[in-house]
């Protein structure tokens, strides 16, 4: 419970910050509601459009979390592959790296071509956004060898491929919890760039809608619920992390 | 030694006229001109073909104005560079301004540029013959949720009793991929630019292209107009006539049949990913939505903008009157 106490509180102290230089530069500055919403206005928005946009944020980190279970075993299957010395390996690494390298929105039409702009094209695209640090993570880890414990193996003749992954797996899980938790952040701005581009629901859909209608305010609430929700998220992760690291442990 | 003073003759001749310009350009009296700084609606294309003309022929810098036309978008807005100083001068639709006068932007219109709203639907007409609003029954229309096309389509379907029942709206993206693949029937396009780049790719495929216009059915959104801020029109009158008569001048002098090959080449010249031919039928669909049969070009439609300001009441996206008639400035007239 500490973990999301402490998560909120940082970035309700950040959001704080932020809100306040906004209102220093407004009235600083002269400058109209049209530009920066007043604290006032800013009220009536959470008022009248909160229910809504709570509804939308959490339909959003409903999908960022699929999307980073889906992005997780991507990286977990490519990464296996890439970790083999044969041309299946290096085959699979070029092509994860060039994937990388092409922006989500020059390929985001060919997605929705096939896939259509529902709930599968922002799972693709969340996925696609956040596999590439866990991807990254995840070759280190398994292409670096834990030589003090594969020794003992390698002498006795035991060593196999799945042990080596094993081994190496467990000896860096701090750091791949730690690229996990990161990676989520990434999930939840993924699922929000989807859903910009393309899509009729959840928080993206509505910041391209308030933006269109060049509405801050409702652009600042939908900041306020996505930080809240990527902390809540975040200190989650935390906690699993914890739990299972602990239990493994135990073991 | 020969080749020396050769090269030594030359260096003279050249020194010696050098000097000549030098002296012309001093003794030439200095023309002040004051930078401007133009924020255009959306990219640069035949929409700013006023604007680009009065540039390529120097109309803005005969008026004593040295211009910078900046593309616009959705995070490029007219208005708020005005506020924030970053221009002088800029082109927003009737939406964009009663939305910001009713939040507290100080602007001011001096010159309604289209007359008629570019915004129509495109659909394939040798699919679907659409005379009037109730051939839309049954049919699935795209729209930009918070865009102007979706208080357009609204106000229409309220004026002709459509309900949801009617008809199934569609979240229109970027690409044209629901509208070729038939998931929904009516697109909407900006029918001077993008409409006809879409004509032309219909018509490679054996489809013919219409466009459904809600203008011809009584409803009025007030497109592209020329705006400033109440402080420059103001603080400045004489910049302000002097901008206004300057772009005026260059959408007078563009639209004009005998200069179309010229105005396409200027064009081209900011947007080569069209051809000169095609930028030469946008030009001749702008000259429709510019012109009218009596009024000079440039005039405020008074009435239209009333009607824009009772679109966006009855639409719910502005909680107020704003009383549009007092941002409403003929600065020429």
């Amino acid at each position: 419970m500490k973990a999301f106490f402490s998560r909120l509180f940082q970035f309700s102290a950040i959001y704080t910050c932020f809100l306040s230089l906004l209102w220093l530069a407004k009235y600083g500055m002269g400058l109209s509601d049209y530009l920066i919403p007043s604290p006032v206005e800013f009220l009536n928005t959470i008022q009248e459009d909160g229910l809504d946009y709570v509804a939308y944020s959490l339909n959003t980190l409903s999908v960022a979390v699929l999307g980073h279970i889906i992005s997780i075993l991507l990286a977990g299957s490519i990464s296996i592959l890439g970790s083999l010395k044969s041309t299946i390996g290096t085959v699979t690494r070029v092509a994860a790296y060039n994937l990388q390298a092409y922006p989500i929105v020059a390929v985001s039409p060919i997605i929705f071509i096939f896939l259509g702009d529902g709930l599968a094209s922002r799972l693709l695209i969340a996925a696609m956004i956040c596999y590439f640090p866990l991807l990254l993570s995840l070759l280190g880890i398994f292409s670096q060898p834990v030589e003090d414990v594969e020794h003992f193996f390698v002498e006795t003749g035991k060593i196999h491929h799945r042990l080596k992954l094993t081994i190496r797996l467990f000896e860096n899980l701090k750091k791949l919890l730690t690229v996990l938790t990161g990676s989520a952040t990434l999930a939840m701005v993924g699922t929000i760039v989807a859903e910009f581009l393309a899509a009729t629901a959840g928080i993206g859909h509505a910041i391209k809608i308030a933006l269109y209608q060049d509405n801050l305010a409702r652009i600042l609430l939908a900041l306020l619920l996505i930080g809240i929700c990527s902390s809540v998220y975040l200190a989650a992760i935390e906690i699993l992390g914890e739990v299972v690291s602990r239990n493994l442990q135990k073991d | 030694m020969r080749i020396i003073s050769l090269i030594f003759c030359i260096f003279c001749i050249i020194v010696s006229f050098s000097g000549c310009t030098s002296d012309e350009k001093t003794a030439r009296p200095k023309v002040e001109v004051q930078p401007v700084v133009l924020r255009l609606k959306w990219l640069v294309n035949v929409s700013a073909a006023g604007e680009i003309w009065a540039l390529k022929h120097h109309i803005f810098e005969a008026n004593g104005l040295h211009v910078e036309l900046k593309e616009g978008g959705l995070e490029h807005n007219a208005i708020k560079d005005l506020e924030l100083g970053r221009a002088q001068f800029g082109v927003a639709s009737a939406d964009q301004v009663i939305r910001a006068v009713e939040k507290g932007a100080d602007i001011v219109v001096l010159a309604q540029i289209f007359q008629k709203n570019p915004l129509k639907w495109a659909y394939d007409a040798s699919k679907l013959h659409i005379q009037g609003p109730q051939d839309l029954k049954g049919l699935t229309v795209g729209i930009t949720y918070g865009g102007n096309d979706e208080a357009v389509f609204r106000a229409l379907m309220a004026k002709y009793g459509l309900s949801k029942e009617d008809i199934r709206l569609y979240a229109v993206r970027q690409d044209y991929t629901p509208f070729w693949n038939g998931e929904a029937q009516l697109w909407p396009v900006y029918s001077n630019v993008e409409g006809l780049v879409l004509a032309q790719k219909m018509q490679e495929h054996g489809k013919r292209l219409s466009f459904f216009d809600p203008d011809a059915f009584g409803v009025h959104l007030v497109a592209n107009s020329l705006i400033t801020s109440r402080r420059i029109y103001e603080a400045q009158p004489e910049l302000v006539q002097n901008f206004t008569k300057a772009l005026l001048q260059g959408w007078s002098q563009v639209i004009e049949p005998q200069n179309e090959l010229e105005a396409a080449q200027a064009v081209h010249e900011f947007d080569n990913s069209l051809d000169i031919k095609l930028i030469r039928q946008q030009l001749a669909a702008t000259r429709e939505l510019v012109t009218t049969d009596t009024l000079p070009i440039g005039t405020i439609d008074k009435a239209a903008w009333k009607e824009s300001e009772e679109i966006m009441l009855q639409q719910g996206l502005i909680s107020k009157p704003v009383g549009i008639e007092g941002v409403l400035k003929d600065s020429l007239r």
